[in-house]
Parts: C-alpha cells; structure tokens; sequence
C-alpha cells in the first residue's frame, strides 16, 4: 500500500487541520450530536474557456446561498491533460478558504503509472474526493484502465465522481459495473446520465448501494423524481459556474420536499467525506 | 409577447386549461406546441396530430403547432407531413429521430424536408443526443436544404453545444436555448447570430413545471436585456413570419 494514499489521514494533516470539522450526519456513527451541513458537491474554480470562477467569487456565492463547504475541481483542461497543475491549483485554492472549500483531484488514466502517483501525491496533499471525466478523458468508464484509479480511491477512503451522460462514455450502469467490482468505494453518479440517460437513473442508483445521485444538470424539477431511489442517494451539486450556484440552490430548496433537505443538500455527501476524515 | 418555442402535449396531459395555466403562471403567451403521442407510437401520428390541430382552433391566441410524420411510413409519411403543413394548417414539423427511431439520412425524411421548404415552414428536431439527434447530423440536413429553416430543439443540450455552436453558423440553422446550461447560453448569445436564437422549456413532455427552471436560467443570464426581448418575442415571430 503506498505510504501518502494507505495512511490514516489525520485532522492535522487536512487543508484546514481539522478546525472547522461538523458533526457526523444522521445515520453516522458519531459521539457528536449531529447536525446539519450543506455543501456543494461540485464547483469549478478557475478561468478556462467557458470557466469563469474564482475562490472568493465562489465563497461569495456559497454566501448568499448559504451554502456551508464546496468540494472544488478544475477546468475540464486539466482534467483531460496537465492534471498536477490542475490539482495543485484547486489544492491551493482550497488552502486561501480552508474553512469552506475542500480540494478534488483527478487524473487521466491513459497517462498510466504516472497518473497514479500524481494521485497518490494528491491524496497525501489532502484532496477529498476523484473525479473522473470520462468524456473529456477518452475513455469508458467500467475500462479497465481505470481501475488502478479507482484501487487508490479506495486505499484512501474517498468518494469517486463520475461525470455521467451522452454520449455514452460514462452511464449510469456502466457506473454500477464499478461499483459492482469495488463495493468499498463511494461512486457518485455526477447529473444523473443527463440528459438522456434518465431513464436509467433509478434502477442504476438502486442496484448498487454504493452508488449516489448527484444533481447538477439534471435539473431540480427532474431530480426530484430521482429520490424514489431514495433520499439517501442524493447529493446536491451546482456545477459553478456554468451554472448559476445562487439559482440551482434556490430551485433546489424550491423543489425538493423539505423533509429530503438535510440528507440530500449536505449530510448524505458528508457521510462519504467523512470516511477520510473530518468536514 | 413571450414565445416558449419549445413545449408538448404530453401524453400525460388531458385538460388544456390546466396546461395553460402553467405557461400563465409565468407570464408565457405563446407556445409552439409539439406532440407527444405522435412521437412515441407511429400508429397514434395522425390523431395525435388532429388533436393538436384542434387544440389550437379552441385556443388560436395561445398555441402554435408543429406536426410530425414517420419517415418509415414511406410515401404515406411524407403525405402526412404534407397533410400537417396544407390540411391541418400546423406552422411546421417537428421530428424526434431518437425516440422515432429512424436516422437523418433517409430518403423520406429529406423529403419531407424540400416539402417544408417550398411550403416556407421551419422543421424543428430534438438535438443533443447520439446516434440519430446530433446538431452536426441537422447542419447536413441544412446543407442539403438551404431553403429549408431548421430548428435545433435544444441547441445541443448539455453536452453537445459546442457542436450546435458550429452547426448554427448555417444560415438557415435556428436553435432553442432549452437544454444547454446557463453559460452556454450565454456563449450562444455571444457569438451566434442574435436573430436566430430562441427560447423554449419542454414543459409539457411531463407533468413538472419545467418553465419555472428553464424561464428563469434565461432571464438570469448575462445578456443584455434587448437580446432577451428579441429571443423571447422578437424572433419567433420572425420564425413563423405570421405578422
């Protein structure tokens, strides 16, 4: 097991040492009363084509729509290619507001050993979740390729993200094939194959129980729809800012029944970033 | 006045006044009104589309509709897509090759295509989705037709925009901001002809009100508020040139 990604990542050694750690959410066995936490699964900070975000724009945001934590990305640039500089930026990023952004990392697994050991090296620098685009990145995501990726989530406890949709390079049941294979890990369904996979979401979300429903692009008014897979499953995201972090909250809160809110606007996605440690 | 120039009458749907009063909830006058039976079930194409032909004789001021016909169908496909254009009067055709199931490159659908030409009628299509419904796969429909007005459903949805981007520098390639996110309608409005931008919600293809999402992620993006007024009112009228 490698050293940085098979260690037990200590509160000292997180972006923001632990400091502003919350209680577990419900269901979370804890010693702490629980409460509850929103955050937002994905946001993407930097300025890159059709990316226009920085940090203090983004907690600005996360601000007036009282969003507590955001988990931060890169720009699809470095998700496809130039990944270390992607993840050291969105790490740095995350440092300027430790008390509010929590770093991502990803890697293309075409790029092979490498690749690992820039994400081994992330995850030792303290990124909390993977992200996989397998759109952007050139491949299918139940490839085999991708599986020493996913073996490193696992050592080190962190929920993978998959961007999901047409046209056909990540769906949501070729995600349930990787949840199959690795139950251990947390695979979280980014849109929810949107938009023409819809039909699938339910039966996928449902097959496995490691499989979660993530919500940005799938749009409040279809998302709700989702949940009959339970509320369990849900986790809110905006995808900032390519879509409006404000407004997606607000439609959000607007649309999903309020006894749903806790579980799906932060607690259910705590769970799995606990897993690593404190949020 | 404000056109929705993407919605259906979905098969859930019974009571007209009910749909009506979504669209009056947000202020929407207009709507080009497609089918939904007459997508799902090539046998239910000519009633669904009389029903739609009467719809809009019980409500003229509020519904612009759009036929469909089956290019399986062969020749009795394309006498239906006459029969919407001629007979039943529609504004144009609408056509879904993903759920119809059939792929852009047919025979018959191209000649329905010509025949929406000649008759000045736009042909709306479902865009955004492989293998039958890619925007590239309509710009070669607009090459073939320049006479013809097409219509992207969806400008490209969410994860083909950039390539409805390219397809709409055909000049006879229209799209509808319904689908893409909130920045990449602002990059269509950036860059792409402003007089041939649209609005729509797909309200109707269920039961949600998906005009309370899609209407506000227009009017909260960052465009000049004249550009709003000329998507919204200005040129579907142009579109339809019925004034």
């Amino acid at each position: 097991m490698n050293a940085a990604a098979g260690a037990t990542l200590t509160a000292a050694s997180l972006p923001d040492g632990g400091a502003h750690a919350l209680a577990a959410p419900s269901g979370v066995a804890s010693a702490q009363t629980p409460k509850s936490i929103t955050i937002d699964a994905y946001c993407t900070v930097g300025i890159d084509r059709e990316y226009n975000l920085t940090e203090a724009q983004l907690v600005t945001a996360m601000d007036k729509a009282g969003v507590d934590r955001a988990v931060i990305a890169p720009p699809d640039r470095f998700l496809a290619v130039y990944n270390r500089e992607g993840n050291e930026s969105v790490r740095k990023a995350a440092l300027a507001y430790k008390t509010r952004l929590l770093p991502s990392c990803s890697v293309n697994p075409w790029y092979g050993k490498p690749a690992i050991e820039e994400l081994r090296r992330a995850l030792g620098e303290g990124a909390r979740m993977v992200i996989l685009h397998p759109f952007i990145q050139g491949f299918l995501a139940n490839d085999e390729i991708v599986f020493p990726v996913i073996e490193e989530a696992e050592k080190a406890k962190v929920p993978v993200y998959i961007h999901t949709g047409p046209p056909g390079n990540a769906t949501p049941w070729k995600v349930v094939d990787l949840a199959d294979q690795y139950p251990q890990v947390d695979f979280i369904m980014g849109h929810c194959g949107s938009t023409d996979l819809w039909a699938d979401v339910i039966h996928a979300a449902t097959a496995a129980p490691n499989v979660y429903c993530e919500s940005s692009m799938a749009r409040p008014f279809r998302f709700v729809g989702y949940m009959e897979a339970g509320s369990s499953k849900g986790i809110m995201g905006s995808y900032a800012p390519i879509n409006e972090l404000t407004f997606e909250w607000e439609q959000m809160r607007t649309f999903l029944p309020k006894e749903t809110h806790a579980d799906c606007l932060g607690n259910n996605f705590c769970a799995l970033l606990r897993k690593r440690g404190p949020v | 006045m404000i056109h929705d120039c993407h919605t259906h009458w979905g098969m859930q749907w019974s009571d007209p006044k009910k749909w009506l009063a979504v669209l009056d909830k947000h202020g929407i006058d207009k709507a080009f009104l497609m089918g939904g039976a007459n997508l799902y079930d090539s046998g239910l194409c000519q009633q669904d589309n009389d029903h739609l032909a009467q719809l809009t004789r019980e409500y003229p001021d509020r519904f612009l509709p759009l036929g469909t016909a089956w290019p399986q169908h062969e020749k009795r496909g394309v006498a239906e897509a006459a029969r919407c254009l001629e007979k039943l009067r529609m504004k144009g055709l609408k056509f879904h090759p993903y759920i119809q199931g059939f792929s852009t490159a047919g025979v018959y659908l191209r000649e329905m295509c010509g025949l929406a030409g000649e008759l000045k009628a736009p042909v709306f299509f479902h865009d955004g989705t492989p293998t039958y419904s890619l925007p590239e796969q309509i710009g070669g429909l607009a090459r073939k037709f320049p006479k013809t007005r097409f219509v992207l459903g969806h400008c490209g949805l969410i994860w083909e925009w950039r390539s409805a981007l390219q397809a709409m520098r055909l000049p006879n390639v229209w799209g509808v901001l319904c689908g893409p996110h909130m920045r990449a309608i602002e990059i269509f409005c950036e860059r792409l002809d402003p007089d041939r931008l649209l609005w729509g919600s797909d309200f109707g293809w269920g039961l949600a009100d998906q005009i309370e999402y899609r209407y506000n992620v227009m009017l909260r993006s960052k465009i000049p508020d004249k550009l709003k007024e000329r998507i919204l009112s200005v040129n579907p009228v142009r579109l339809l040139q019925y004034t």
